[in-house]
């Protein structure tokens, strides 16, 4: 058996998950499940963080280790899924290692929505929370097209590389920039649902749910790093939105 | 009643949906975000009806939500974040985000420590309400194999 390929198969696999948005806890069991279901490994190891992984295994007494740093990526519960399925897989029914590299590459693959399948569920999503804040139809129809501006600026200024503070202060100051010109001409609108509904899809809720998880399952490292995206998120969302509505108070 | 678990339904439903999209869920799964949300939202909505106080309202949806997506997520053979994450999100206090900020710009330091204090509680609520059920739900599970492997 190949076990260097083996290695950089799992390290592939849990470099995936973690930039995928899965949590610590899923990933470690993961990368050790999948390696022991090919024979002779006689231990398999892993510490994964939100920024690196390092695995070790042992194979006929020689031990390899590899370290692999991660970069954060775009958020994909469907490649999750399907990794989750892929291990439970190869758990009962083993296959070598080529074929598991394979099927990671088709994993890999997948295709993801569309941006105009995204923007448009994106704002159905804004107008649903326009319904949940109790707004008026007018004010649920103009949530819409926010979240539209909304999910347009952010794509088109994370396609630029800007970092996640500044995308999301600079979409949620252009939602309160639209939101007040909105209301400048509809006087009967109210600003502040409007703005609230577009304002969750910049929401950081993968990293309150997962800061939440990894916590409770006593990854502290990674559970403390994604409670400070949050927060950080939260703030730049407020300093945006805060920069633009100081001028009309 | 009806009118409000329906209204919430509906909307946190729709709501769910849009973040189900923009994670890239897909097939069965996306739907079952989607309702798993609408639970939550309506579990939330409810309690504020009944005349519960905002916390303690946010505390039962969060505990609503978590409850349908362990156990749906166990059914389908699915990781329990794919439901939490999306069904969660209508209950994040955005709005209490929003009046903090505004307090803050006023310059009003007693309003922004009061709204900024029940935003960090109401946050505080939800990640308990996710925690008691996540560990309630793991603990069962292991009695549960235990006692089957037993028989």
């Amino acid at each position: 058996m190949n076990i260097e390929k083996l290695l950089n198969t799992i390290i592939e696999a849990g470099t995936m998950l973690v930039e995928s948005g899965a949590e610590v806890n899923r990933v470690e069991e993961t990368m050790v499940r999948m390696c022991r279901c090919f024979e002779g490994i006689e231990y398999a190891d892993s510490y994964v963080t939100l920024t690196g992984i390092m695995f070790s295994l042992t194979y006929e007494n020689k031990t390899i280790t590899r370290i692999c740093r991660v970069h954060t990526g775009e958020v994909d519960l469907n490649r999750i899924d399907q990794i989750n399925t892929l291990s439970r897989s190869i758990c009962t029914n083993p296959i070598s290692v080529d074929e598991l590299a394979n099927e990671l590459e088709k994993i890999k693959k997948m295709s993801r929505y569309t941006f105009k399948e995204t923007m448009l569920f994106g704002a159905v999503g804004a107008a649903g929370f326009g319904i949940f804040f109790n707004g008026t139809l007018l004010e649920i129809v103009m949530s819409f097209f926010i979240g539209i501006l909304i999910r347009c600026m952010s794509c088109f200024l994370s396609k630029h590389k800007l970092n996640s503070f500044l995308n999301n202060a600079i979409s949620a100051g252009s939602a309160a920039l639209s939101a007040q010109l909105i209301h400048l001409v509809l006087p009967q609108t109210n600003v502040d649902i409007m703005v609230i509904s577009s304002f969750m899809l910049l929401v950081p809720g993968l990293a309150i749910t997962n800061a939440i998880r990894d916590t409770i399952a006593g990854d502290y490292v990674s559970g403390v790093a994604r409670a400070a995206d949050a927060f950080l998120c939260a703030v730049a969302i407020a300093v945006g939105a805060g920069f633009v509505m100081y001028f009309w108070i | 009643m009806v009118y409000v678990i329906l209204k919430s339904g509906i909307s946190s439903f729709l709501a769910s949906l849009g973040f189900g999209f923009l994670f890239n869920i897909k097939g069965r799964n996306l739907w079952i975000a989607g309702v798993v949300g609408a639970i939550g939202g309506a579990c939330y909505k409810v309690s504020l009806y009944l005349g519960c106080s905002e916390i303690l309202s946010n505390f039962y949806g969060a505990l609503g939500l978590a409850l349908a997506s362990e156990i749906l997520a166990r059914q389908c053979k699915t990781p329990v974040t794919t439901f939490l994450v999306c069904a969660l999100i209508p209950l994040v206090p955005g709005g209490g985000m929003y009046r903090t900020m505004l307090a803050a710009i006023r310059g009003d330091a007693q309003q922004t420590l009061n709204m900024g204090l029940q935003t960090l509680s109401i946050a505080g609520v939800l990640a308990l309400g996710i925690l008691l059920i996540s560990t309630v739900m793991r603990v069962y599970y292991q009695e549960k194999r235990k006692y089957l492997s037993k028989k």
